[in-house]
């Protein structure tokens, strides 16, 4: 019947060498002409900008107006705006020191508490809860449409002195509670990193968790653990790349924030190496120091980065 | 029936109360603040922490500093949900083409691009803002600060978004439409347009409300490379103004935003029901595969 | 036919790692590295984009003082507009200035009295000074109007940001006090109107701060006792924060370019990070009366503005303000310029002209607080015409404060960076 059908098209069965799928489908023409545009705009608008960096950053500073002057050519580099930071971080001078351990401190602290808040919500979402799901799905979502500042702003309110935090705090007049919130407390900062933050934690752990077999947990519930114990040695090490990868997906866009700083607290206690890039990018005989800000941070980031690369690319071999 | 506390823990099968909590904890935690100042938004007065009366002040009725009224806040709203069209009518095409592209070719040079697309899906947007800045502040690019600089900065870092979600979607999708296609004589490009885009639909969507939604929330990418006030989008103004006086009228035009990106996706959202009305594969996930392709 | 015998590609482990370059492939890559880089250097340097202003010859700024005053030069690249010409048809005229420090109802009776001519004003704001300077010299930046201090105005001029004013335009000058016609840093106000003036003192809420501190014996100790940590404020601006804390410990240059002098200031800031750990912004006149500070180094306008954002209930006489009453604190003025970059000359000085008509720079006054120059205003009388409560009348400006006041000039190059080290290292928090 096949042969009838081609015979009506027209068309051999057989298969032909020159039209075969396997012959049209090696060029490779098709393809790299799909994706170059985007390869295009990458290279143009994301590589291609870095390298500006470097140039900013080994170039150096006209001497009136103090503004950057970029040296393009690699052998006439100057490496001493680079060197006033990194020799600024470690020893008797440090002065930048404080800023970058403190931003390792609060992203570290802060991607904590968000696993521990993100993985149970996601785990019930994605594995117990039933009809309720999508409703529940819509709820986790819905941060994400809510801007940032918005959310932010909202804690702003609560925490102004005569805001809701306070007023509940004082038992509406029983006490007289007028902490300072918003002036330069380090547990806020944190906490607001963690609200900002904590939606984009809870979306991949739930797409990874989604993944898991109900059936490998069964089977160790059926062989006598318990619960902490089938948690434990099944669902943990079967989720790891998950929560590794939502973790570096949720920390390393912290690394860059410098506007929760400033609207939850003013003072330069709490400053992160986002606000030192915010202070020195447009002043004058500082942009050097913003660059290279921007390069420490590009590197103490790249190794979690290729991590983060090479763990998703596994997991498109696997999950194939 | 009840249980005592002893058979209620010991029963593997029982409702995780605990669970249950934190995840209604969390959720209110989440969105009470934000309630609370959609609420404020209707206050009488200008306080943005005591409740004065219900009115649509900040809305349209004062003259002069309501987002209808106010000129700066209308100038926000109109280049937000511009930059958020155009940015999406341009980061969509291309991510697609993208992903359809580097799934098939094989070699260096794409598994090399597909590394730079996950990096820069991941770098904190505070450094790829600071390099657009340096690009445009020393290079002279035929662009300079304002929405032209704020769309190329953001379909950079809007465009793994569709590029990811696509080529899960193709993964999921395998090899065999396409070749059944090509065996029946359709050509490369005929298959790419006509089995395989009609079934990426549902990412196509999902990335394009996704972006839309991201892009107009976007903050640092826009700020920096913003120009004039005009090309301030509302949650540059929230900051700027959030630090100095702000006014019930912000929270309008954060509950403003809110409307809107919510309207995005409930029309995203029936329009993909409505095209996977008979797909199988998907018929049951819902809002899971809408969003959960990551 | 399919591969039936061979593995689906997809399946293969992945041979290649990050590591795997072979000899020829890491040479091959070096080589195209070393010919890419530089070429692409030499496309960059062809493409680099020359900023607008072009440094004069002279490697050096001209620097001005009160006891060295100086005239800038009008170069023949850059003339006053023509006298009697017409404005700009259906413009927006774009101001750049602080947040909220130019009254709306300002902005719209010029709109209003120029509205045959289809004019808008829309205003851009900046956090602070560099910001703004930097943004100014960009070629990027449209905006006609900019409102700086003097200690910018060296680099304004030498850099070809401003365009001389022409005179005939703006005969309101005839309304400021009389050293505005020929101020020390811009002679025969050549490229510079006056815009507010204003002292930088201590402000603070009686409910919060229970001592007078003008009463103290040296009140500026107040910003670093500790009794008022997590309430107290500095303001978010180098120059004045750092003369501030020399002030504090007697020193009076506060422009000083002396290393000891420098250290003097790191050794307060970080003493201030210390013991009260304040606040710094420029918001004060928002802060102070929603409570979230208690006492802060503030500028007068600010807290006579202050007293329009305190919350129903609290009552104005809570705020006070301190200045030394001899005049021997930080006082200055803010001016307006005329930007060339801007594509609407004959409104700007339109504007600069409605800008010092006497109704409206009191109208501007009781908005945001600034005291302008003007004639018409008899300093001693601001209290009882209820422009300020009687207990603000600290923040009154006299004019008598100019000729014993310290002024906030503009700094050499080395030294502005020196200035800048320091403030960098207290806002890193270390």
């Amino acid at each position: 019947m096949a042969q009838d059908l081609a015979g009506i098209q027209g068309r051999q069965l057989t298969p032909d060498p020159a039209h075969s799928a396997q012959g049209r489908r090696a060029r490779p023409g098709l393809w790299s002409l799909l994706a170059f545009p985007g390869i295009a705009w990458l290279c143009l608008f994301f590589l291609a900008p870095l390298y500006v960096v470097l140039a900013i950053v080994f170039g150096s500073v006209d001497p009136i107006y103090r503004t950057p002057v970029p040296v393009w050519n690699p052998l006439h580099w100057n490496a001493s705006q680079f060197t006033y930071v990194t020799d600024r971080i470690f020893g008797s001078n440090a002065i930048f020191g404080p800023a970058l351990l403190r931003t390792a401190a609060y992203v570290a602290v802060a991607s904590l508490v968000c696993i521990t808040i993100a993985f149970p919500v996601a785990y019930y979402v994605a594995r117990l809860a039933g009809r309720r799901r999508g409703m529940l799905l819509a709820l986790l979502i819905a941060p994400f449409w809510i801007s940032y500042m918005m959310r932010m702003l909202a804690w702003v309110n609560l925490l102004a002195d005569d805001g809701l935090v306070n007023k509940a705090l004082s038992l509406d007049g029983l006490f007289s509670v007028h902490t300072e919130w918003l002036s330069g407390k380090a547990t806020v900062v944190v906490l607001g990193l963690v609200y900002g933050y904590v939606p984009y934690m809870i979306l991949p752990l739930y797409a990874g968790l989604d993944r898991l077999p109900q059936s490998a947990l069964e089977a160790a519930r059926d062989l006598g653990a318990n619960r902490v114990s089938a948690f434990v040695r099944v669902v943990l090490p079967m989720c790891r790349t998950t929560i590794v990868a939502s973790a570096l997906l949720t920390c390393l866009p912290m690394l860059g924030d410098y506007y929760t700083n400033d609207l939850l607290s003013g003072s330069p206690r709490t400053a992160m190496v986002g606000n030192l890039i915010n202070e020195t990018v447009l002043t004058p005989g500082e942009t050097g120091s913003a660059g290279a800000f921007v390069m420490i941070v590009l590197v103490v980031s790249l190794v979690p980065m290729l991590y983060y690369v090479r763990s998703t690319r596994k997991n498109e071999l696997v999950a194939t | 029936m009840t249980r005592s506390p002893l058979a209620w823990w010991r029963d593997p099968w029982r409702r995780p109360k605990v669970l249950i909590g934190v995840t209604a904890a969390y959720l209110v935690w989440s969105l009470l603040p934000v309630l609370i100042a959609v609420l404020f938004s209707f206050n009488n007065g200008k306080s943005r922490t005591s409740w004065q009366g219900f009115s649509m002040r900040w809305y349209w009725g004062d003259q002069t500093r309501s987002v209808w009224h106010d000129a700066s806040l209308h100038a926000a709203l109109v280049q937000t949900l511009k930059l958020g069209l155009i940015t999406t009518a341009i980061t969509v095409p291309l991510g697609v083409a993208f992903a359809i592209g580097m799934d098939r070719w094989r070699g260096r040079l794409p598994e090399t691009a597909n590394v730079v697309m996950l990096l820069s899906f991941v770098i904190p947007e505070t450094l790829l803002a600071v390099a657009l800045l340096f690009v445009i502040t020393t290079i002279a690019v035929p662009f300079s600060l304002g929405t032209t600089a704020q769309v190329i900065g953001l379909v950079t870092f809007q465009l793994s978004y569709p590029a990811v979600l696509v080529r899960a979607r193709l993964a999921t999708i395998g090899r065999q439409y396409e070749e059944a296609a090509m065996d029946l004589g359709a050509s490369p490009i005929g298959a790419v347009r006509r089995i395989i885009l009609p079934m990426l639909m549902p990412a196509i969507f999902a990335s394009t409300v996704l972006v839309f939604a991201d892009v107009i929330d976007d903050f640092v990418l826009v700020r920096y490379l913003s120009g004039d006030s005009s090309t301030e989008t509302t949650s540059v103004k929230i900051y700027n103004t959030a630090r100095a006086a702000p006014t019930p009228a912000l929270n309008a035009l954060a509950t403003l935003m809110l409307a809107a990106a919510l309207l995005a996706v409930v029309i995203g959202f029936a329009a993909y029901r409505l095209l996977t009305r008979s797909d199988t594969a998907s018929a049951d996930r819902g809002i899971g595969a809408f969003a959960g392709e990551v | 036919m399919p591969e039936a015998s061979t593995p689906p590609k997809r399946l293969r482990p992945v041979t290649r790692t990050n590591a795997g370059l072979s000899r020829r492939e890491f040479f091959e890559r070096a080589a195209i590295a070393s010919v890419g880089v530089p070429s692409l250097g030499a496309l960059l340097q062809a493409c680099s984009r020359s900023s607008r202003s072009s440094p004069t010859p002279h490697a050096s700024l001209t620097l001005a003082a009160p006891d060295h005053p100086v005239s800038w030069p009008i170069s023949a690249r850059n003339e006053p507009i023509a006298d009697g010409l017409t404005p700009e048809r259906n413009a927006t005229l774009k101001l750049y200035n602080y947040a909220d420090y130019i009254a709306p109802a300002a902005i719209k009776s010029f709109e209003k009295k120029y509205a045959k001519y289809g004019v808008k004003v829309s205003v851009s704001t900046f956090n602070d000074a560099d910001e703004a300077l930097t943004k100014v010299r960009s070629a990027s930046a449209p905006y006609d109007i900019y409102f700086p201090s003097y200690d910018q105005i060296s680099k304004l001029v030498s850099g070809n940001l401003i365009r001389p004013l022409n005179h005939s335009y703006i005969t309101n000058i005839a309304n400021v006090w009389a050293a505005f016609a020929n101020p020390w840093y811009d002679g025969k106000w050549r490229y510079t109107v006056p815009y507010t003036v204003y002292t930088t003192g201590i402000g603070w809420r009686t409910d919060r701060v229970k001592t007078n501190i003008a009463n103290l014996p040296n009140p500026y100790d107040t910003l670093w006792d500790p009794k008022y940590r997590g309430q107290t404020g500095v303001i978010d601006d180098w120059h004045t924060t750092m003369a501030m804390t020399l002030l504090r410990k007697g020193i009076t240059d506060v422009n000083t370019d002396k290393p000891a002098d420098l250290n003097v200031i790191s050794k307060q800031l970080s003493d201030l990070s210390k013991t009260t750990s304040p606040k710094v912004t420029v918001t004060m006149y928002n802060d102070l009366p929603a409570g979230q500070l208690g006492q802060t180094q503030m500028w007068s306008g600010d807290i006579v503005n202050a007293v329009s954002y305190l919350p129903k209930g609290t009552s104005p006489k809570v705020l006070r303000y301190w200045f030394p009453s001899d005049g021997k604190g930080l006082v200055d003025n803010d001016l307006m310029v005329v930007l060339r970059g801007g594509k609407n000359p004959v409104l700007s000085h339109l504007f600069l002209q409605h800008m010092l008509d006497t109704k409206v720079s009191l109208s501007n006054f009781s908005f945001i607080g600034y005291q302008p120059p003007q004639r018409a205003i008899n300093p001693d009388s601001l209290v009882s015409q209820g422009y300020l409560p009687s207990n603000l009348a600290a923040a009154v400006v006299k004019e008598e404060y100019f000729s014993v006041g310290y002024r906030l000039l503009e700094l050499s190059p080395a030294n502005d960076a020196a200035w800048h080290k320091i403030w960098l290292a207290y806002k890193a928090g270390s």
